[in-house]
């Protein structure tokens, strides 16, 4: 089976390669048999990922330490679960596995494609396997080989860093590279209307839906990222701005610009050029992502290897890519042109573009502070760094103003709103926004930012709510239905727009969320058993931690465990306690994991560290007087809005890209905007 | 086209607030990120940049590290990747990573202010153990 794969992954090129050269003649001569043949090579190149890729994992379930990688993340007590893990454990796999994603989604979209949109596929085929063919090129040629075999067999392996050995292992790389390898497809079609000069929407209507799977993926994967480095001690709290958690940012940002970019074209017939240019732009960033990721050039807590020479072929790659789509932009630039001008300055399509331009300044921004040091260095000989407060200090502006662009966007009409509409359609959500503000001052919420941000969390909230409401009345009086029946409709007949609103929904909550930080209480104590830690809630409460000692049971793969054990009282009254552990794992015997305790309730969760245990090694043999302990108790302040809001952007986004029954969404709009009439009654 | 030039100086405006914005936000919060070396050259050549907040990336000396019985207090040695003689203590008053260890050859990256008594005061401690992440054939052989 290894060797299978191996071979499977050596095949995989030549097909790969012969497809995409099958696919690009094939559209040039308009040679059918060409372009069916290039298909099946998309077919070929996936099943080939999935021996490959079966290979790896067979030579992790069966302890093959012969092979390189396998040697370096694996080690025989290791559970299973993270030895199937195991093939994006590092760089050589994680190269595998993307590819294996990559050739997955390249056959999902030629199969649906078979029947339609024939005139694309030609070329989308040979961009795909162009894109798949470099990675296999670097696989191969670039000292990632996975099959790499060592000289010797080792008895054992060296074992999965500890602090990959959590679950979330098992969820949130896979989820990433969902999203970063999901927007190849709408990448390789804009570069085949380029190439094909098919440049009117239907591009955008094909890929929408992949779009949004993309963008899915994406605030999915960045989610479970949070929650996996909340749970971790030393990567800075759910978000450190650290260059790979801005990596995996900076796509979903343009992305999320695009997905809105994308719809003032559709509409208006605008924007050709910049959504070309962003759907470039947003791809190029997803190999960004992989190369800051596993390149190693910038420092970050999250690089688990370096490889300089990977480093300059992505670059290469990079640049490739970049200069082909400008140079195909500015060829079929004189058919790119905009049918229509932006009519007022109050108008859907204006606010979009405030979107859009300040979700790319936003990346901008990230994206400078992440090479500043880089930069600085290159210029002046000194590498000068920027940190949090930098990224926190431009992006905390930008935030507030896309929240209050949530609010706008949905209540003003395409074209030209009327002032008068706007005052009526403001009028309550400001006076909401407002009474939210000063009740929280009154209840003694000073800090200036955090108002501003839960007033305008009021404000966007009541506008969609609004929005539903009147939707659904609108619909139950016209077509004589009861609201449940009515809501149920609204929603359902136009998907994407009542789905975005949803996820808009839970980006507000989780904004919300991030002010919460502002409230976060800490306290730091050494205690003996029986000793209490008392630390107030900013919400009036108090909680008493009483210590228990530690206990030392033994976990699969681990060599020493030591658990302390809080009893926790909420104002007196017992509540479900709490544990915090230090964990030695096998093969990682130098370096204990800290492994946190957490209490989630809806407004705050209470969180444990055990920093220290006086005498560890007493600790871990069970001695009665090796029991005293130094812990850090934390109340961190609607940090769980995180996850409820990121519930309600995966409902939205499921409910956005649904499949509809018919295909009327798709067919193109009237003058009105294609609105139906119960929804025209609205406006 | 009065429509088009009130919205393109609505979009120079994003344009120009987002400069501002990370204009400032680079001066107030930049750090210099400097090797040992580095930063000994330079406070020799300055003294007030004992004041200056720094970024310093080495390596954790081994056996260098120990911690204060009954408070929150790291001491450990900090030296040069390239030149082992170069080297400065640290304190550090707050929960040090996981990856964080004197036994093995620990690269950090460590920011504060390198005091007058040539002792560094972190605030930030970032660990990274950069020799336990991949081996060579050899290592794995030993």
């Amino acid at each position: 089976m290894i060797l299978l794969g191996e071979l499977a992954l050596w095949i995989a090129l030549p097909v790969g390669i012969w497809g995409a050269v099958a696919g690009f003649v094939g559209g040039r001569k308009e040679r059918g048999d060409l372009v069916l043949s290039g298909e099946h090579c998309v077919y070929a190149v996936f099943f080939l990922l999935v021996l490959t890729s079966a290979g790896i994992i067979t030579a992790f379930v069966t302890d093959n330490f012969e092979y390189w990688y396998v040697a370096n993340y694996s080690n025989r007590e290791l559970p299973l679960f993270y030895k199937v893990a195991g093939l994006w454990a590092g760089q050589r796999g994680s190269l595998v596995f993307w590819v294996l994603l990559l050739s997955f989604f390249s056959a999902a979209a030629v199969f649906t494609n078979r029947t339609k949109n024939r005139e694309f596929m030609p070329y989308v085929v040979g961009v795909l396997l162009t894109i798949s063919s470099f990675f296999l090129v670097v696989l191969l040629f670039a000292d990632v080989n996975p099959f790499e075999r060592l000289p010797f067999a080792p008895a054992d392996g060296r074992g999965l860093n500890p602090q990959l050995q959590n679950y979330w292992m098992t969820i949130h790389p896979p989820t990433l590279y969902l999203g970063f390898t999901a927007f190849t497809i709408p990448f390789a079609f804009a570069m085949s209307a380029l190439l094909s000069g098919k440049l009117d929407t239907r591009w955008i209507l094909i890929t929408r839906r992949w779009i949004l799977l993309s963008w899915f993926f994406l605030a999915n994967g960045i989610i479970f990222g949070m929650r996996w480095a909340y749970e971790m001690l030393g990567w800075g709290g759910f978000w450190f701005w650290d260059p790979v958690e801005n990596a995996s940012l900076l796509p979903w940002l343009a992305a999320t610009a695009f997905l809105h970019s994308i719809q003032i074209q559709e509409n208006r017939g605008m924007l050709k050029v910049w959504n070309m240019g962003l759907v470039t732009l947003t791809f190029l960033l997803t190999i960004f992502a992989t190369f800051l990721t596993r390149s190693g050039l910038i420092e970050s807590v999250h690089t688990f290897a370096e490889n300089t020479k990977i480093a300059f072929i992505f670059l290469a790659f990079m640049g490739v890519m970049a200069g082909c789509s400008a140079l195909l932009i500015a060829w079929r630039y004189p058919q790119l042109k905009s049918e229509n001008q932006i009519q007022s300055f109050l108008s859907r399509e204006s606010a979009f573009l405030f979107n859009n331009l300040i979700l790319l300044g936003a990346a901008f921004s990230i994206l400078w502070g992440t090479l500043f040091p880089l930069i600085t260095e290159g210029l002046t000989g000194t590498a000068i760094a920027v940190g949090p407060p930098f990224f926190n200090r431009v992006n905390l502006p930008i935030g507030l103003a896309l929240m209050a662009l949530m609010g706008i966007g949905p209540v003003i009409a395409w074209r030209r709103a009327s002032r008068r509409n706007l005052v009526k359609n403001f009028r309550m959500p400001v006076i909401v926004g407002s009474m939210v503000v000063a009740a929280l001052f009154l209840r003694g919420v000073h800090h200036g930012m955090a108002l501003l941000t839960f007033g305008l969390s009021a404000f966007v909230m009541t506008i969609i709510i609004v929005e539903f409401v009147k939707g659904t009345k609108a619909r139950a009086r016209i077509e004589g239905e009861g609201h449940l029946l009515a809501f149920y409709h609204l929603v359902s007949r136009n998907r994407r727009r009542w789905g975005g609103y949803i996820v808009h929904v839970g980006v507000v909550m989780i904004f919300t969320a991030f002010a919460g930080v502002a409230f976060n209480r800490e306290l730091i104590q050494t205690v003996d058993p029986g000793d209490t830690i008392t630390i107030g809630s900013p919400f009036g409460h108090e909680y008493t931690l009483t210590y228990q000692g530690l206990s030392s049971p033994r976990g699969k793969n681990m060599v020493r465990q030591a658990v302390a054990l809080m009893t926790v009282e909420r104002n007196g009254r017992p509540i479900e306690s709490l544990t915090a552990e230090k964990v030695l794992y096998v093969k990682w015997e130098s370096s204990p994991l800290t492994i946190v305790g957490i209490n989630s309730y809806i407004l705050e969760d209470l969180y444990l560290i055990l920093e220290n245990v006086n005498d560890l090694g007493g600790a871990f043999e069970n001695e009665a007087g090796a029991q005293r302990a130094t812990f850090k108790v934390q109340v961190n302040v609607l940090v769980g809005w995180i996850w409820y809001g990121g519930f309600v952007v995966t409902l939205g986004g499921i409910i956005a890209m649904w499949p509809s029954r018919g295909s009327t969404r798709t067919a193109p709009r009237t003058k009105t905007g294609g609105k139906r009439p119960a929804l025209a009654a609205r406006s | 086209m009065k429509e088009n030039g009130k919205f393109f100086v609505g979009l120079g405006g994003v344009a120009l607030v987002v400069t501002y914005l990370i204009w400032t936000g680079v001066s107030e919060s930049m750090l210099y990120y400097l090797t040992p070396v580095e930063l000994m050259a330079r406070v020799e050549q300055d003294p007030t940049f004992h004041q200056v907040g720094v970024k310093v990336s080495g390596r954790v000396e081994r056996g260098s590290w120990s911690r204060a019985e009954d408070e929150l207090l790291h001491h450990f040695t900090v030296i040069d990747l390239l030149d082992e003689s170069v080297r400065f203590p640290v304190e550090y008053r707050d929960i040090l990573p996981d990856t964080f260890n004197d036994t093995e050859n620990v690269d950090v990256v460590i920011e504060g202010r390198f005091r007058e008594d040539g002792v560094f005061e972190a605030t930030v401690v970032l660990a990274k153990c950069g020799s336990r992440y991949e081996a060579t054939a050899e290592e794995l052989l030993g």
